[in-house]
């Protein structure tokens, strides 16, 4: 027996500990419902440690309840009247305003008559007696280590042959199955385990476009196509570990699924390098042909002659470097530079009409590290 | 203080096994009062046999006692001696004109809801 007392406790608290996020509250329609809950589940679920004045019952947040009951305590006070409302489960005291909020400034538009015939109506639904059935709609509250019910709309129920009574009881079981015991389901996308997945394909890519990067950058490769990246073994393993099932045999077969797989993560890699100014295509060059933005010789071997010759000179002669010849046109007269866009435009019209701007940040910053080039101010650039 | 939460019994399940105290309702044809002695028993029907139960009504006095009405009835169990349980009532109400198989039937639900509810609990427990 004491086994069973220690054991208990433990797991209740193992049970409910977790708790959801309160952001993700109003996904889960008990929130935004009044919850029809027995009485003794009210009285039992445990609250909120995000957010007093919320509750949970089996993991569902539950702010508001609607509940229906015989009135068996009745208390009078200054402002309210405080119920004991028993509905066979529980007995919870509810907390029901006198003048609810609302209803005074309606009746001073009304004639004399319908007031008096209203306020009659009114004093008739809201003073309850023992026995009386009544409907307590509100917030649950803890008051002096009591939960009790603070009513935002209560009245008393005419159910002279208990048909109210018994539809509740009725109703209350499927409700609970159907609804408050079923665990709430957080949507797709925004459960951790789907944001931890993308993350992890994400990581992967990032890993292999760096080991591509890498590859291209130490064995000084200038140009490329993407088939021949796959048939490199130190990368293409690398693109097979997650995956287990796939063996590197595999790989040969072209009709293989895998390879197809291969092929779509190696075109993410290089896609992101693209992205990155780390590889471009060329136009005059064949489509799937890509180039090396800091292995371009082209580039770099007319960056070197116009340091030598005059700018003017090489222009006329067209054998400056894009990137060069653009400098040369302000250099003369400006002390600033010359603007990034300024130079991509330049480089665009004389070498390659659609360059990406990632490609020229990437020159810049190589040029800039073999002090071919020095950054002025923010955006601008000068050649010495 | 609120009273405890008074539970649904059958007539026929109020027996000598029912708890001193227990919070409890039921249901019933009102078939005698005697106003002297503040004692009112409500009969009902089950399986082909007639069920009694005795009721203290010196709580809810003075009542219209409508005899072979339908009437609810919600109290606490009392022994006495020489007598079988009575419930002392705190609410009498006429309940005429209420379905009672359709009552038998929410009873025995939400019986079976709760029950089921516990075994789940104690199965997950164990």
């Amino acid at each position: 027996l004491p086994e069973i007392c220690f054991e208990l406790p433990c797991r209740i608290s193992k049970k409910y500990e977790e708790e959801i996020p309160s952001l993700l509250w109003g996904l889960d329609p008990v929130f935004s419902a009044f919850a029809r809950l027995y009485i003794k589940d009210i009285k039992e679920m445990r609250e909120s440690k995000q957010v007093p004045g919320i509750f949970f019952y089996n993991g569902h947040p539950v702010r508001q309840v609607d509940v229906v009951g015989i009135v068996v305590q009745t208390k009078e006070r200054n402002a309210c009247y405080n119920y004991g409302v028993d509905d066979s489960t529980g007995v919870i005291n509810c907390v029901c305003w006198k003048n609810p909020v609302g209803t005074e400034r309606p009746l001073s538009e009304l004639s004399w008559k319908l007031r008096k015939k209203l306020q009659e109506m009114i004093s008739q639904k809201t003073k309850l007696e023992i026995g009386d059935v009544v409907r307590v709609r509100g917030h649950i509250r803890t008051y002096r280590q009591q939960r009790e019910i603070q009513a935002s709309a209560f009245y008393k129920v005419d159910d002279p042959v208990c048909d109210v009574q018994i539809s509740r009881m009725l109703e209350l079981p499927c409700l609970y199955r159907e609804v408050y015991d079923k665990p709430f389901q957080v949507p797709e996308g925004t459960q951790r385990k789907e944001i931890s997945k993308l993350n992890e394909s994400l990581d992967f890519s990032n890993m292999l476009c760096e080991k591509v990067k890498g590859f291209l950058l130490q064995n000084r490769i200038q140009t490329f196509y993407q088939q021949e990246l796959e048939t490199i073994d130190t990368l293409v393993s690398l693109a097979h570990q997650p995956l287990p099932s796939a063996t590197c045999q595999e790989v040969d077969s072209k009709s293989d699924p895998s390879s197809k797989r291969i092929h779509s993560i190696f075109k993410e890699a290089v896609r992101m390098l693209q992205e990155k100014g780390v590889v471009f295509h060329k136009p005059s060059s064949s489509k799937d042909l890509y180039h090396v933005t800091d292995h371009d010789k082209e580039l770099l071997k007319l960056t070197l002659d116009c340091n030598q010759a005059p700018h003017e000179q090489q222009l006329e002669a067209g054998v400056l470097p894009p990137s060069v010849a653009a400098f040369s046109l302000v250099s003369a007269d400006a002390e600033k530079g010359c603007h990034f866009l300024h130079v991509l435009s330049c480089v665009r019209q004389s070498y390659h009409p659609c360059l990406s701007e990632a490609v020229m940040h990437r020159v810049l910053e190589l040029l800039e590290s073999n002090s071919d080039v020095i950054s002025t101010m923010e955006g601008y650039y000068t050649t010495f | 203080m609120l009273p405890n939460a008074a539970v649904y019994y059958f007539p026929w399940e109020i027996n000598s096994s029912v708890a001193e105290g227990e919070a409890l309702r039921t249901f019933g044809r009102l078939s005698c009062y005697d106003l002297a002695r503040s004692k009112a028993v409500l009969t009902a029907r089950h399986r082909a046999a007639q069920h009694q139960v005795c009721v203290d009504t010196s709580f809810v006095e003075p009542f219209q006692a409508q005899l072979g009405s339908l009437y609810m009835v919600l109290g606490e169990a009392e022994h006495r001696e020489g007598e079988g349980p009575v419930v002392k009532a705190r609410i009498l109400t006429c309940v005429e004109g209420m379905n009672l198989p359709l009552l038998e039937q929410a009873i025995q639900e939400q019986r079976k809801y709760l029950q089921e509810r516990q075994q789940h609990v104690e199965t997950g427990m164990s």
